[in-house]
């Protein structure tokens, strides 16, 4: 057989065919990879990337420090401290190296290590397992040495993490509120304020490798933390411990449930102290401080109800009642009916009514808390007696339509708009009477002494303060400086007028009733008498009808000095257990203390009238290093009882020191040897005595007492509280507190 | 003495001569030029840093690959200077015989990866299926040329068996077509075979398809070839399926059609792959500036070397080389179906075919269109041998082209 040498059989069809088949199919596949390049790059690109990304770049975050909260004062009210959070990588524990792991932990961190054994197990290919956080500095060097020592890095890891600091514990907790595990805010100004306080956490994004190296050509983003934001509060330590303290007392000697308080500003509506108690400890906000919801949850039966009364509980003390509690006002309210209706003119100074105890309207007879009647009234004495019947008279001149518009004005329909969540607007028909909704003439009546109505105590001082700083209603604020990182400001908090509701003459008309409510003898508010400061306010009790007859809610409410408020004060006693249970009673007193204080604390200066000039207490001289005789000589010349201790012939010191103020028969101690002993005394129980007796008691002891609260020398003025401790030994001749109140004519 | 002389010089007249006539194809070897400067680039740039990370020397496979390069490029111009018909017998027996004795000394090597795929000689290794790619292709030009009328004769075999068991079936069934496809068929199947004993499995496949291109282009038809083909594939399936293939071959297939599937990272080379082509998008990130080459890609040197292309040079440069690959192919044909005989068209045709078949397996493996078989990618991936086998070839086809009467328009 002869074969041809012809190349490719040119003229063999199939040879032919073969060929550009062949071709074609290599074209065809060559063309699919070029699309599914085209797929896959273009196309699908974005997923890929992405995944590539996450993978090469390891991404660090660099935390954000969470910004300070500060009185302001400056003083630190919330913090963030470093801590740290330690995990283990389970996918590197080995059979070799687990005791190791997990005995270091269990010895370092005391944490279950039978626990951590199943978890490791359990997570066995990952790579993460959170072990413990908020691990503090000791700890942590204590772990970063044994890891080391054991060779156990990339094992057992330590990560950066922050806690939160309440230094002041419970203080202004209901404000400040606390932050969850994670470091969000959960509660209050940590809450309303997260994303200021939180700042944003920064990325240190770098190349790696495919064995976790950096890349050698040292890519690197860092995109810097934004530090949190801090916060300077207008909320004042100083003040805030005050009304603390004058709250805590109450809530012990009244049985209260609970019992709030704000102080603000009179003229700006900035909060200077809020305080709610029962309270909480914002670094451990859990524990259940109120010993009647801890008794209530032992007591419970089934486990279940044990866990819902718990959770009850805590929502109960971290609630901010002074800005989310509705409550009746009562009588406080009429300081807004007698404003409204002197704004309208549909009274004046001088209309009068005379008072028989009771008034039938609207089909119904309403009885006044004096059923002898206070006989002839003028709008003042409305205000000073706390009149019921003329406040219905008057409720009725005003009418629906003028009494609603003031209702509106002052701002009781609406929310007053502060920088703290929990505060709820009202809603027509139910917090209050809506003419759109219903309103009728006897809900007016009972509208008209402050039943019916709800408001929040923040609503009240609100409108308590336009009345006292000439009609400007404000928004109350609590945030008054947003500070950057490095103390700069960043936003500062102007006040905010939300508009007038009275006239300025309107307003000083009302605010001169009110202080005749607190500084006359017939007052219903006298006990918040703080001497030299002229307080103007209102009592106020009123029934929770909600909860059933003999349920009440005491409060006061008020601003002084009288005719130039510098704060504001809102008292409230909530469901007061005992006989006393009135606004005047025991509301007034706490608000005395705290305006007393308070203003003292602000160094506003005391204007004294005639009368209290006239009681006015001197001042101890000084008669230190005076010849015996001649300082005897002087101190009983003004009517101190002197006593001398040695038998020196100089004064080498005295007590009280010069320049304290105690009664004018007050005792004063010589010291005329330096050797000689303090001479001590024991402080007795002042309860219960008028002030006269208590200082005969005092100077019998060698001591002396100031008076604080009202100070009419009269029967019915007692002491209820004293600052130093019954019992307790100190220094002849000290100084001791003793608020006074009277129980007499306090009845609303 | 002087007669072997004689004789050679004969032999070497009868071939018409030792060096080949005429021009080689500037066009072809223009893009083969083109292609083998890409290729080193892309080589340079996808292993430096792991050359860098485990060899310590960021360059050392540019450098080992450059001097392959440098072999291979002055092999395949001295190889396109001689007159390929000279090969024709001796390049059968030889290459065959070599590939033969290569295979199975690769069997006795240490396992690489599980596979007994390379001969190592101190510290040069190479893979011996690198040069039986081409001694298949030498060894069934030669049969397909030398026996083409046995291949098209339908007459029936003479030998007395044949004979008996025509007649019995009635039919000539068992002609000399039959027997050409028998015997090219069991030349494939040896290769195959060899080359799957070594755990080999791309190579295999590579091998099968260059058999069955040759074949086809040496105009093997009817339904025994077909259903040899079938046979083939089938028994492959059969295999995998009863198990009988290496474990991590059926874990990648496994791993292919179950893309979560994950045991000690069987996924892991093909998902960075993806990874790098879906980051170089449209237009890439540039030469140089690939990060999955970081030691993400694994091996970038070798089967997933496109990947990093893609991911630096993007869509459009990526499409470029493979219509790059497409010319050379296309040259190649040309050159083939032009040639002067069939033996120089089988082998022009031959080695681009498998060119092809290359490029696409390691594109579609990089792609994650097919199982990963593990097939290097032509003038980038590296490989000294496979370069120097690779232009040596093309050093044939060069070769072909001197006498290759393409019509110049």
């Amino acid at each position: 057989m002869a074969f041809k040498r012809d190349g490719m059989n040119k003229n063999s069809l199939t040879a032919k065919r073969g060929v550009i088949l062949l071709v074609l199919f290599a074209v065809i596949l060559m063309g699919a990879c070029i699309l599914r390049i085209g797929y896959l790059s273009v196309i699908k690109g974005e997923t890929y990337r992405e995944k590539a990304e996450r993978q090469q770049l390891s991404d660090s975050s660099l935390s954000a420090t969470r910004g300070t909260i500060y009185d302001s004062n400056m003083n630190v009210l919330a913090q963030s401290a470093s801590v740290w959070l330690i995990y283990v990588n389970p996918s590197k524990v080995t059979q070799d190296n687990i005791d190791k792991v997990v005995n270091g932990l269990v010895d370092l961190l005391e944490i279950d290590g039978e626990k951590l054994r199943e978890d490791i197990a359990k997570n066995a290919s990952k790579g993460y397992l959170k072990v413990k956080s908020q691990i503090e500095y000791t700890q942590q060097s204590a772990l970063k040495e044994y890891i080391s020592e054991n060779e156990l890095v990339n094992i057992i890891c330590i990560d950066p993490d922050t806690k939160r600091y309440y230094p002041n514990a419970s203080l202004a907790s209901t404000v400040i509120g606390f932050t969850g595990v994670d470091g969000n805010g959960l509660y209050g100004i940590e809450y309303f304020y997260d994303d200021l306080l939180t700042g944003t956490d920064g990325r240190i994004i770098t190349a790696k490798d495919g064995v976790q190296s950096e890349l050698m050509n040292a890519y690197e983003i860092v995109y810097d933390a934004q530090q949190g934001l801090s916060l300077v509060l207008t909320i004042n330590s100083e003040i805030q411990t005050i009304l603390t303290d004058a709250l805590a007392a109450a809530l012990k000697e009244t049985g209260a449930k609970n019992v709030y308080g704000i102080v603000s500003e009179t003229s700006t509506g900035a909060i200077l102290a809020m305080a709610n108690l029962p309270d909480y400890d914002p670094n451990n906000p859990s524990e259940i401080t109120s010993q009647a919801a801890l008794d209530k949850i032992a007591a419970a039966q089934s486990e279940e109800e044990q866990n819902k009364l718990i959770q009850e509980a805590r929502y109960s003390q971290w609630k901010n009642k002074s800005i989310a509690d509705f409550y009746f006002p009562g009588s406080v309210f009429k300081t807004f009916l007698v404003a409204a209706a002197l704004e309208e003119n549909v009274i004046t100074d001088s209309t009068s009514y005379t008072c028989h105890g009771t008034i039938s309207t609207a089909g119904r007879t309403i009885k006044d808390y004096n059923p002898k009647g206070h006989g002839a009234e003028t709008p003042r004495t409305l205000l000073v007696n706390s009149c019921n019947t003329f406040s219905v008279v008057v409720g009725q001149k005003l009418g629906i339509d003028l009494f609603y518009k003031y209702y509106e004005a002052f701002g009781f329909t609406e929310r007053t708009g502060i920088d703290i969540n929990g505060e709820d607007t009202p809603k027509a028909g139910v917090a209050y009477y809506d003419p759109d909704v219903s309103f009728s003439a006897s809900d007016l009546a009972s509208a008209s002494f402050g039943q019916g109505n709800s408001v929040t105590p923040l609503q009240i001082i609100n409108a308590i303060s336009a009345i006292g700083n000439g009609g400007h209603l404000m928004t109350p604020y609590i945030v008054d400086k947003v500070l950057d990182s490095e103390g700069n400001i960043v936003k500062e908090t102007t006040p905010i007028e939300k508009r007038q509701v009275i006239s300025e003459t309107t307003a000083a008309q009302v605010a001169d009733y009110m202080k005749d409510v607190v500084n006359t003898d017939k007052g219903t508010g006298k006990n918040a008498y703080a001497a030299g400061y002229a307080v103007a306010g209102k009592t106020g009790t009123s029934e929770k009808l909600s909860e059933g007859e003999g349920v009440y809610i005491a409060s006061f409410a008020g601003f002084a000095p009288y005719d130039d408020p510098v704060i504001s004060v809102v008292i409230i006693i909530d469901e007061p257990k005992g006989y006393n249970y009135s606004g005047g009673a025991i509301a007034a007193p706490v608000a005395g203390e705290v305006f007393e204080k308070a203003l003292k604390y602000l160094g506003v200066e005391q204007t004294f009238t005639e009368e209290e000039l006239a009681e006015m207490i001197v001042e101890t001289p000084e008669v230190t290093g005076k010849e015996v005789d001649a300082a005897k000589k002087e101190l009983e010349g003004a009517g101190y009882t002197v006593r001398i201790i040695g038998d020196g012939t100089t004064v080498i010191s005295q007590s009280p020191e010069a320049g304290r103020s105690i009664p004018s028969n007050g005792a004063v101690i010589l010291y005329t040897k330096t050797d000689s002993e303090k001479q001590m005394a024991v402080v007795p129980d002042f309860t219960g005595l008028t002030v006269s007796q208590a200082n005969k008691l005092a100077v019998s002891r060698g001591l002396n007492i100031k008076i604080s609260g009202s100070s009419a020398s009269n029967s019915e003025v007692v002491a209820y509280r004293q600052e130093t401790e019954i019992g307790s030994e100190v220094e002849q001749g000290t100084v001791i507190t003793v608020y006074f109140k009277t129980t007499v004519g306090v009845g609303d | 003495m002087a007669s072997a002389v004689r004789n050679i010089k004969k032999y070497i007249d009868s071939k018409g001569g030792l060096f080949a006539k005429g021009s080689i194809d500037l066009k072809l070897f223009g893009c083969l030029l083109l292609m083998l400067v890409i290729g080193l680039v892309m080589l340079l740039s996808a292993t430096y840093p792991y050359a860098y990370y485990y060899e310590n020397n960021s360059l050392l496979y540019f450098k080992n690959q450059c001097f392959g390069a440098a072999i291979g490029f002055v092999l395949m111009l001295f190889i396109s200077k001689l007159n390929y018909n000279l090969f024709r017998e001796i390049g059968a027996v030889v290459g065959t015989g070599a590939s033969i004795v290569l295979l199975l000394w690769a069997l006795t090597e240490p396992a690489y990866n599980g596979t007994h795929r390379y001969i190592y000689l101190g510290t040069f290794q190479f893979q011996p299926s690198d040069v039986a790619k081409f001694a298949l292709i030498l060894t069934l030009a030669c049969i397909l040329d030398k026996y083409h009328h046995a291949v098209l004769s339908k007459k029936p075999l003479q030998a007395k068996i044949f004979v008996k068991a025509n007649s019995l079936i009635g039919k000539p069934v068992f002609n000399y077509s039959l027997k050409m496809i028998a015997v090219c068929g069991i030349l494939v199947v040896v290769y195959t075979g060899l080359v799957i004993a070594g755990s080999h499995l791309s190579g295999a496949i590579l091998m099968m398809c260059i058999g069955i291109s040759l074949l086809y282009l040496g105009e093997i038809r009817g339904k025994w070839f077909v259903a040899g083909i079938i046979g083939g594939i089938a028994v492959i399936w059969l295999a995998y399926e009863a198990g009988f293939l290496k474990e991590y071959m059926e874990r990648r297939i496994t791993a292919w059609v179950d893309k979560d599937f994950e045991p000690l990272g069987a996924r892991w080379q093909v998902n960075q792959a993806l990874y790098a082509i879906g980051s170089g998008g449209l237009l890439g990130k540039g030469l140089g500036n690939s990060t999955l080459k970081y030691l993400y890609v694994s091996e970038p040197q070798n089967d997933m070397i496109f990947s990093i292309v893609v991911e630096e040079l993007g869509f459009i440069g990526a499409a470029l080389i493979i219509i790059l690959f497409a010319l050379i192919v296309w040259r190649g044909v040309v050159i083939g179906v032009n040639a002067q005989n069939r033996y120089g068209a089988l082998i022009a045709m031959g080695v681009v075919f498998q060119l092809a078949v290359q490029v696409i397996l390691n594109i579609a493996v990089a792609t994650d269109s097919i199982p990963n078989t593990g097939i290097s990618l032509p003038f980038f991936s590296y490989g000294r041998t496979a370069l120097i086998m690779m232009l040596i070839e093309f050093g044939f086809v060069l070769s072909v082209s001197r006498t290759s009467k393409i019509r110049r328009r």
